[in-house]
């Protein structure tokens, strides 16, 4: 069929075009690269002599060359070059068509005419160039390094920067020379050192201010350490220590006294009772269920809470839980351990009772705790100490804790309210008149709708007092203790 | 296995008959419609392709005439319907029907309805509900109708010509999507320019008859409909059809920034479809073998115009369907030469 090699010489003509169009292109792309290249034997050019003009040739053919090789060989399909053909003769995608399908076996009966009108069409085209001339955009700036190139040609060789060598042609006696100022200045800086040193200082005062204090006098003496060294300046400057040894000694003095020691545990969260109470508990397995107590260990603990109840005793008399302890050790020495912890765990009842009456005056005002321990006072003034209904707020010892405790609520007893008011269940607000700038917080029951009976910061000083004996009395993780606290004080700032 | 090689000279008849057949039918048509040559072209378009076509203009356009003055010409049967909104699928398919035999048995008996011929013109197809207008789904795409489990075949060639109005919106049913996608074109029916207007005074106000001739017979026109589907296109044609079709899909992640931005929903493959044959028809319509950009482009805005949903954001700008399609064309050109090398492109 003729058809399709007409056709086929047109798209190759075509193709001729489009190689030789590529090689302008890239050839203008690799000039440009090669005079970049060829600028640097030009700059050589006094190591390199005439050399660097050869290169400099070389460099801007190779790249040019290599350019327009690599643009002729480029990979061209003959379905590209074939679109080529169509839109630059204006064919209609004609010839693209017809060599698409003259080779296709599921080509139709019109394939036929396709290709003998594409062939017809081509025969009548006359040989053009139909592909444009394109120049690369980096193609602009192919002057800038081909001039630069020409003027190093034309220009003397540039001087090259010349590498600095040590010269090793000094003199022995110059070296000498150096090397005895360098041992000179080597002298001066650990002189230097030696002078700055502060810890040495520091321990010649350490050592004045225990000279006098071993020799029981209050002036420093004529010899001592600080005349070791010279510098007498420092010795000068040494405070005058005697006056705090003087108070040292009182202070030693108190120690010795430890009656008269300030109570630093009276603190309710630091108290001694506590920590007995909680070691107590630890010991009863609180931590380690199969861990008994031993014997040991709960004789310690009588001691000590026999210790206590003297200690805190005005007089140094018996305390409540005296004969509780001196059962407990009788117990012991006896070998009846269970015996020795129940009278240990009344004891520690009692003592604590105690230590919560100590703290009265730190709870609420008012409310139905208040109103008890007033009665209790009451009774305690009339029917004199002790008593068998008397063992405090928390006679079993637990207190509020759930299960313990008189309450036979496995709860635990409800938490005290003001004034004793059952329906008292909140801080009662009242709605103020005009914009609100918030919602109004727990105004549910009678509260809502009943005015305020209680000066809100006062009410707010009594809970937090009330929540700081919670946080000491109860087990509370520290990381709730430091949320509840800052949620208090961010109602002070309110 | 390759074919045979046969002469190319029965097939350059055949060609040059599809030429002439064309050409004698826009003559034909043309001495009753004056101007609306575009019209015309992409209805006879629609009728050698095998699609169905949906002619929107306001009333007065001659889109009515148009249908009939073809149907005239073609030795085809013609059924036209007036849709209303009271219109039943019964009256458009044909409902059964009790006759008495020669034995006075009685029996129940398909009567066809106005869907049963060759170019059928459902005139404001819009008018009727949506349950009337989907009467016609099954006829436009399977060409064939059922009624009461029996299929009954409708003749070929089957060419629905519809139209509708796009003013006086109110009280109409516009189509749905999947009709719309059943149309291979939609046309707009313009206004006439001065010169139209003035032949069309002249041509109307006179005593004068105008003999529209038969040109085709269905027979032919089923043949014409197969050469167009043996006309050849090439690899780089065919996918230049793929990628317009994928640029009107916002989600299509070569997606040009206006398909991003204003539509919706582009074209179902129907549309690419529709774009082919349509191209094919045109290149057949012009005396060549084979199909080109330049149809692909003709074709894209009839073929994909009602098959673009826009969104709301090209509701509300008033954003021309056929601008989108225009920059559609456009981008998908560039995007398959832009991965070609420069002398390539």
């Amino acid at each position: 069929m003729p058809g399709p090699t007409v056709i086929e010489r047109l798209v190759a003509d075509v193709a001729r075009q489009i190689r030789l169009r590529r090689a302008e292109f890239y050839g203008l792309r690799g000039l440009l690269w090669g005079a970049v290249a060829a600028v640097v034997p030009l700059v050589l050019k006094e190591p390199l002599g005439t050399w660097s003009y050869v290169g400099a040739a070389i460099l801007l053919l190779a790249g040019a060359g290599a350019g327009a090789l690599w643009g002729f060989l480029l990979k061209l399909p003959q379905a590209d070059a074939a679109r080529l053909v169509d839109r630059g003769y204006g064919l209609q995608d004609r010839v693209s068509t017809a060599l698409e399908w003259a080779e296709r076996e599921d080509r139709t009966p019109i394939v036929e005419a396709l290709v003998a009108d594409a062939a017809a069409r081509a025969d009548q085209l006359g040989a053009r160039r139909i592909i444009p001339r394109r120049v690369p955009r980096e193609a602009k700036f192919v002057p800038v390094p081909l001039v630069l190139g020409l003027v190093l040609a034309a220009a003397p060789p540039i001087p090259l920067p010349q590498a600095g060598l040590p010269n090793f042609s000094v003199s022995r006696d110059e070296d000498e020379e150096k090397l005895k100022e360098r041992d000179g200045e080597l002298q001066q800086s650990e002189r230097r050192q030696a002078t700055r040193r502060d810890p040495v200082q520091r321990a010649e005062v350490q050592e004045r201010t225990l000279t006098p204090r071993l020799g029981g006098g209050g002036q420093s003496q004529p010899g001592d350490l600080a005349a070791v060294f010279k510098d007498t300046s420092l010795a000068g400057r040494a405070p005058d220590f005697n006056s705090f040894l003087k108070k040292g000694d009182d202070r030693l003095r108190m120690l010795e006294q430890t009656d008269r020691l300030p109570d630093l545990q009276s603190d309710f969260t630091q108290s001694q009772s506590r920590m007995v109470f909680q070691k107590a508990k630890a010991l009863r397995g609180g931590l380690d269920p199969n861990k008994k107590v031993s014997p040991e260990k709960l004789r310690e603990l009588l001691q000590e809470m026999e210790r206590l109840g003297r200690k805190n005793q005005p007089g140094g008399g018996q305390s409540d839980w005296s004969g509780d302890v001196y059962e407990g050790m009788e117990a012991l020495e006896g070998g009846q351990s269970d015996r020795a912890m129940e009278a240990m765990e009344r004891a520690l009842n009692k003592m604590r009772s105690k230590e919560e009456r100590g703290r009265d005056g730190k709870s609420l005002k008012g409310g139905r705790e208040s109103d008890r321990r007033g009665n209790k006072r009451g009774n305690e003034r009339g029917q004199g100490q002790g008593g068998p209904g008397d063992e405090g707020d928390f006679p079993e010892g637990e207190g509020l804790l759930p299960g313990r405790g008189k309450s036979a609520s496995p709860k635990g007893d409800p938490t005290a309210r003001l004034r004793g008011n059952p329906f008292d269940v909140g801080v009662e607000g009242e709605s103020r008149p005009g914009r609100k700038q918030g919602i109004d917080t727990n105004m549910v029951g009678r509260g809502s709708q009943m005015p305020s009976r209680m000066q809100y910061m006062g009410v707010l000083g009594q809970y937090r007092k009330m929540m700081e004996e919670s946080i000491a009395r109860e087990q509370v993780p520290r990381d709730f203790q430091s949320q509840v606290k800052e949620y208090f004080q961010a109602l002070d700032e309110k | 296995m390759a074919q045979p090689p046969v002469s190319s000279q029965p097939q350059e008849q055949r060609v040059q008959e599809f030429v002439s057949a064309h050409q004698a039918l826009r003559a034909e048509v043309g001495k009753v419609i004056v101007g609306h040559h575009d019209v015309v072209a992409e209805v006879l378009v629609g009728l050698f392709a095998g699609g169905h076509v949906l002619l929107e203009g306001v009333p007065g356009l001659g889109k009515t005439l148009l249908i009939k003055t073809l149907a005239e010409s073609l030795e085809l049967s013609f059924s036209r319907i007036q849709f209303t909104p009271d219109l039943m699928p019964g009256d458009i398919i044909g409902t059964n029907i009790i006759v008495e035999d020669a034995q006075a048995r009685k029996h129940f008996q398909f009567q066809r309805g106005p869907i049963f011929g060759h170019i059928l013109l459902a005139d404001e197809v819009n008018r009727a509900t949506p349950k009337t207008q989907s009467a016609l789904l099954e006829g436009m795409q399977e060409g064939a109708v059922t009624v009461s489990g029996h299929s009954h075949p409708l003749p070929a060639p089957f060419f629905v010509l519809a139209t509708q109005n796009p003013i006086e919106m109110e009280g109409t049913y516009p189509l749905p999507e999947a009709q719309l996608d059943r149309f291979l074109f939609k046309l707009r029916v313009r206004y006439p320019a001065l010169e139209e207007l003035t032949e069309i005074i002249d041509r109307t106000t006179h005593v004068r008859q105008v003999e529209v001739r038969r040109v085709l017979t269905g027979a032919q026109v089923l043949t014409m409909r197969e050469l167009v589907r043996e006309i050849p296109i090439a690899s780089h044609v065919r996918d230049l059809a793929s990628f317009i079709v994928l640029a009107t899909h916002p989600q299509w992640e070569r997606a040009p920034e206006s398909t991003r931005r204003f539509i919706r929903y582009g074209a179902s493959p129907r549309g690419a479809q529709a774009l082919v044959l349509g191209a094919k028809v045109r290149a057949l319509s012009e005396g060549r073998f084979n199909v080109s950009v330049e149809d692909l482009r003709a074709t894209a805005l009839p073929a994909l115009r009602h098959r673009l949903i826009l969104n709301f954001e090209g509701e509300a700008e008033g954003v021309d369907v056929d601008d989108l399609i225009g920059q559609t064309v456009a981008a998908a050109e560039s995007m398959t030469g832009s991965e070609k090398e420069v002398f390539l492109r």
